[in-house]
């Protein structure tokens, strides 16, 4: 490694010499493959400013005696440029895919809010269909016939109740139309009722936040509700809803077996996703996440998000 | 003023003269020392290509104008095997420069417009567009 190095850096400073003491493009493809090299390399940008400047101190006082200062940091700016320009390309295709992903994801919402649409409007109309459909019908049955209609109502109606919760999770109207907390509400209730966990909400955001960190906040907790429910065995959950003068805060707590947090958040870890997702939501937004646990402690995630203004 | 030039790209010696042209051209147009860089390091890879996958082709570039702007289109040129996709060719996915962001992708970020055009066992014509900003 120290050898390569070594090498680069021998290789670097030729290539300096003799740009600066006769500017020439052949000089210049050089070093362009240098920077591309250690792009492939994962030598970073950081290593080329310190590959140019070790070379600036081996070259300049060969050549300070015959040519005028300000010339020579004029040409070793050329060179400079030239060993970088491979990262500005790299930069601008992360930034590129970047910005294709968070489009993406604001797609996925529209299509998510298109789906609980049509589930709540147009299977939900169907349903009332069916029930004034059932209503005509039970005026030509007998006793019997109508008490397993009634039967049959009875399940219609606990269908109706899983359209309505499943159209919220998809994306929560009632997050458009009331707020936060009316939606982490709505959510936690039908979760709780489908989980057996109990799960509190608390707090207030204090009038309507920003869409974006509406739909950031209520996304993250439903899958730390969702974690919570599937690996931390805990009997109780709280959400903590709180504004501070330029944030919110957000936390869910439960008293489940909690994990180990260094673990679970290390870059390879494929469980980690979740978490994962959440953080980038956060980030988009400035925010931050902290988790605190340990096994048999139970866990916490704590969001921040800074609100302008 | 010349506003056009061409290169014929057989060998290391032709990038390097492809290079000095573009600057000299980019210099002509009005584009800063900075984007002269840009443009040499696409050259450098539409004719790293020509010669990885070619063997042999040229590189043409002229000044352009529309409507009171002013630019450079640089065209790549050569019969070699052609792209079979030319969409999975730009994806980060395909290829250790793709996935870093230089090679073809690279030069589309430099670049205002990028247009591939290929035909199987015909060849390949890239064309690229910089407006004066
Ligand atoms: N002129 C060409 N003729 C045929 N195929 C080409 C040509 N230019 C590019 N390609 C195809 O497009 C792909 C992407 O090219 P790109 O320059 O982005 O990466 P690369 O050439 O694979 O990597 P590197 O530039 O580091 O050698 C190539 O792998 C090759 O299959
Ligand atoms: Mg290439």
């Amino acid at each position: 490694m120290r050898e390569i190095a070594g090498e680069l850096q021998r290789e670097y400073s030729d290539a300096l010499r003799d740009y600066l003491a006769r500017p020439n493009e052949r000089a210049l493809r050089r070093v362009y493959e240098m920077g591309r090299g250690t792009l492939t390399d994962g030598v970073g940008v950081l290593g080329i400013a310190a590959l140019h400047h070790q070379a600036l101190k081996d070259v300049i006082p060969g050549l300070s005696e015959e040519i005028e200062e300000a010339l020579l940091i004029k040409r070793a700016e050329d060179v400079f440029i030239e060993s970088l320009m491979p990262f500005e390309m790299s930069h601008r295709a992360f930034r590129e895919a970047i910005a294709v992903l968070r489009r993406m994801n604001e797609r996925i919402e529209q299509e998510a809010k298109r789906i609980a649409h049509a589930l709540h409007q147009e299977a939900g109309g169907l349903l009332a269909s069916t029930h004034l459909a059932l209503e005509e019908l039970s005026h030509d049955l007998s006793p019997q016939g109508s008490e397993r209609l009634t039967l049959v109502r009875q399940l219609l109606d606990q269908m109706d109740e899983q359209l309505r919760q499943l159209a919220h999770e998809i994306r929560p109207t009632i997050l458009d139309d009331l707020g936060l907390l009316p939606a982490l509400n709505f959510l936690a209730k039908g979760m709780s009722k489908r989980s057996g966990l109990a799960i509190t909400v608390e707090g207030s955001t204090e009038g309507r936040l920003p869409p974006a960190v509406e739909t950031a906040l209520y996304r993250n907790v439903q899958e730390a509700l969702n974690n919570a429910i599937r690996h931390a065995q805990a009997g109780a959950v709280a959400v903590m809803v709180s504004r501070e003068a330029r944030a919110v805060r957000c936390s869910i707590r439960d008293d489940g077996i909690g994990f180990d947090v260094s673990a679970v958040t290390a870059a390879n870890g494929e469980r980690g996703l979740g978490l994962v997702g959440m953080r980038e939501r956060l980030e988009f937004l400035r925010g931050t996440l902290a988790i605190t646990s340990a096994p048999g402690q139970g866990a916490e995630l704590l969001m921040h998000i800074p609100l302008e203004g | 003023m010349i506003l056009e030039d061409h290169v014929d790209i057989v060998n290391e010696d032709d990038v390097i003269a492809g290079r000095r042209k573009v600057r000299m051209l980019a210099a002509e147009i009005g584009f800063s020392p900075a984007e002269w860089a840009m443009l040499a390091a696409v050259i450098t890879e539409l004719s790293r290509n020509i010669l990885d996958y070619a063997g042999r082709g040229e590189v043409l570039f002229h000044a352009i104008e529309d409507g009171g702007r002013r630019g450079i289109a640089v065209i790549a040129r050569d019969h070699g095997p052609g792209i079979p996709n030319i969409k999975e060719a730009l994806q980060a996915s395909y290829s250790v420069a793709g996935g870093l962001g230089v090679g073809l992708r690279g030069v589309k970020g430099l670049m205002d417009s990028l247009e591939i055009i290929s035909v199987p066992g015909k060849g390949t014509t890239v064309t690229a567009r910089k407006w004066l900003s």
